[in-house]
């Protein structure tokens, strides 16, 4: 069960740029979080910004009840939490949402990050290791800086394909086409798993449909409260069966959702509900 | 002996003055893992017309200073779906159910209503004419002192349950739409739903939500909310239970001491889901501090400038 706690921070690890690393203590996340969930995290019990911040859990360790953060500042809320001293403690429920979900036996997981999307995949290989999965990560982003924590994926033996936009890292151009490239050589059955800018989780759902291989990506919009009260962060899904669209809360149904159900911006309806109909008019 | 914090409006006991405001904590049973609900003295729900709702486009919510900005636009599952699957779930808590009603029509209010009078389990109905995020009824009924009138009547001849419309904010002179309210058959009024706004993205030069404009809440919006909560207080006899920017035990006191007999918490939940555990502490430690043994000592006792001190209503 999620737990709602002033979480301790143990360490912090400034990368390059804007990203750092935050370890916080909190036994529920630590022993109970999952690759794909998320907390609801803020520094400080200031008025000025007063919402919380989700951010995914990128690491656990059940015996010390610590779970790490990969946070990149963008804000005044994510600088906040960024420039916490160790023994100053945030405001953190968790772990909440719905989590990535295990490939089946033989299957290999290819995970696609774009920038700090690549959080939720380190926790992910953990567990992706312990079931007897492989894995590989293509991790794009505009530029070399934006690819942080590589060394997390070296460390546990996953292999992971770069991929930046001026080339200055790996493959030049989007991270779909080392993706693509990797399929056509023969992936043994593949199951998609993305989480990054909306861009890329749409290039994927569109790729997955294309090749026919299942996808799940993790949404990121706004979120007011984590728990699916405040309706802030909903998304457009569409189940097979659903003649029409339904607002779903990314908190609580997801982050993580199945790619075919989205409704990507400018589309009337999902992938899946589109199929759906084309089989029933076959 | 801790101090008693329980108070009492006209059909509708409490154990204590807090209320979770509506749409701001779903319909109770989302929290339930995450707090006692039995902590709260009650909770109001989400807003329930007679079918489910859609709601706005997104995005929906936007953070301003101090603030939050929304447009959800009432999205629900509809007053059936909450009478068989949710309320049941309720009954296991000691906390006051209050049903938060819409409708886009007098006749839906009503109709709502008699559904949820029925139902075993609620305590009261609340009146949204205030959702400032639809384009019929809302607002656009709470802003219309005969529209005010038509539907607080309405719901009234439709329920023996405590009634009590929820103010708009948006209005030149609230203490019109109080007294109307009171005439129609209101038992205590709500004060105030959210303040109309407009965040621009200047970049795009486009409204920061999608419905364009939308209701601002939290902190920002207090010192506004107690002034027209007292104001609303003054002219009516009936109760006034006050909302907006309510974080604290200090929060919760200002609107007390300014005329309220309970209090709403909103946008806070949002923000820290242990915020009841804290201002109930908080409010006994007020108590104890003062010497006082009962929270109803400090209902309405603001001393106003060029005012004679005001005297509590039970002291």
């Amino acid at each position: 069960m999620p737990a709602n706690r002033d979480a301790p921070l143990v360490s912090r690890v400034p990368l390059e740029g804007p990203y750092t690393l935050l370890t916080f203590r909190h036994p529920e996340v630590a022993t109970e979080g999952r690759a794909g969930q998320y907390v609801m995290i803020k520094a400080g019990t200031s008025a000025d910004l007063p919402l919380r911040r989700p951010f995914s859990v990128m690491a656990v360790d059940p015996r010390a009840e610590t779970f790490t953060l990969f946070l990149k500042a963008v804000g005044a809320g994510s600088r906040a939490l960024a420039d916490l001293r160790s023994g100053e403690t945030a405001q953190c429920l968790g772990p909440l949402g719905r989590p990535f979900s295990a490939p089946p036996e033989g299957s290999e997981a290819l995970l696609v990050a774009g920038g700090y999307g690549i959080a939720p995949f380190a926790l992910f290989c953990d567990e992706l290791q312990r079931q007897g999965r492989a894995a590989r990560v293509f991790y794009g982003g505009r530029t070399a800086a934006d690819l942080q924590v590589r060394a997390a994926f070296a460390e546990r033996g996953v292999p992971l394909v770069p991929a930046t936009e001026d080339g200055s890292l790996g493959h030049r151009g989007r991270v779909t086409q080392p993706l693509e490239a990797y399929l056509d050589g023969g992936a043994t059955r593949p199951r998609l798993y993305a989480c990054g800018p909306d861009a890329m989780l749409h290039a994927v759902a569109r790729l997955a449909a294309r090749r026919g291989l299942p996808a799940e990506v993790s949404l990121d919009p706004w979120m007011g409260c984590g728990v699916g009260t405040c309706l802030g962060c909903v998304v457009k899904v569409q189940a097979p069966d659903e003649p029409r669209p339904r607002y779903r809360c990314a908190c609580t149904e997801g982050p993580v959702f199945d790619a075919e159900t989205v409704v990507w911006p400018g589309e009337e309806s999902s992938l899946a509900r589109r199929r759906g109909l084309e089989k029933a008019t076959a | 002996m801790s101090a008693s914090l329980a108070v009492e409006l006209p059909g509708l006991r409490l154990k204590n003055p807090l209320l979770a405001a509506s749409g701001t904590f779903g319909y109770g049973v989302e929290y339930a893992g995450i707090l006692d609900l039995s902590l709260l003295g009650g909770i109001v729900t989400k807003g329930l017309y007679l079918e489910p709702r859609d709601g706005c486009p997104t995005p929906r919510i936007a953070e301003t200073p101090s603030g939050l900005l929304n447009a959800i636009g009432l999205q629900g599952v509809g007053v059936r779906a909450f009478v068989k699957d949710v309320l049941p779930r309720l009954a296991a808590y000691d906390t006051a159910v209050v049903v938060n009603v819409c409708g886009d029509t007098v006749e839906e209010y009503a109709e709502v209503t008699r559904i949820v009078d029925d139902a075993p389990g609620v305590a009261a109905v609340e009146i949204n004419i205030s959702c400032p995020n639809v384009k019929t009824g809302g607002m656009a009924f709470g802003g219309d002192p005969q529209m005010t009138h038509a539907v607080v009547s309405a719901v009234r001849k439709a329920t023996r349950l405590a009634v009590i419309p929820k103010l708009s904010p948006n209005v030149a002179d609230i203490t019109v739409f109080a007294r109307v309210a009171q005439d129609a058959g209101a038992d205590a009024l709500s004060c105030i739903n959210t303040l109309l706004g407009l965040a621009v993205d200047v970049e795009t030069r486009r409204p920061r939500l999608a419905f364009g404009t939308g209701g601002l809440s939290g902190p920002a919006i207090r010192p506004v909310a107690v002034r027209m909560a007292w104001q609303a207080a003054r002219a009516v006899r009936i109760p006034v239970i006050g909302i907006g920017g309510i974080g604290s035990g200090a929060d919760a006191l200002e609107f007390m001491i300014a005329g309220c007999r309970a209090v709403q918490v909103g946008t806070a939940n949002f923000v820290d889901p242990g915020v009841y555990a804290r201002i109930l502490a908080e409010l006994h430690d007020y108590l104890d501090r003062h010497g006082l043994k009962d929270i109803n000592a400090v209902v309405g006792t603001l001393s106003f400038p060029g005012e004679a001190p005001a005297v509590g209503v039970h002291s």
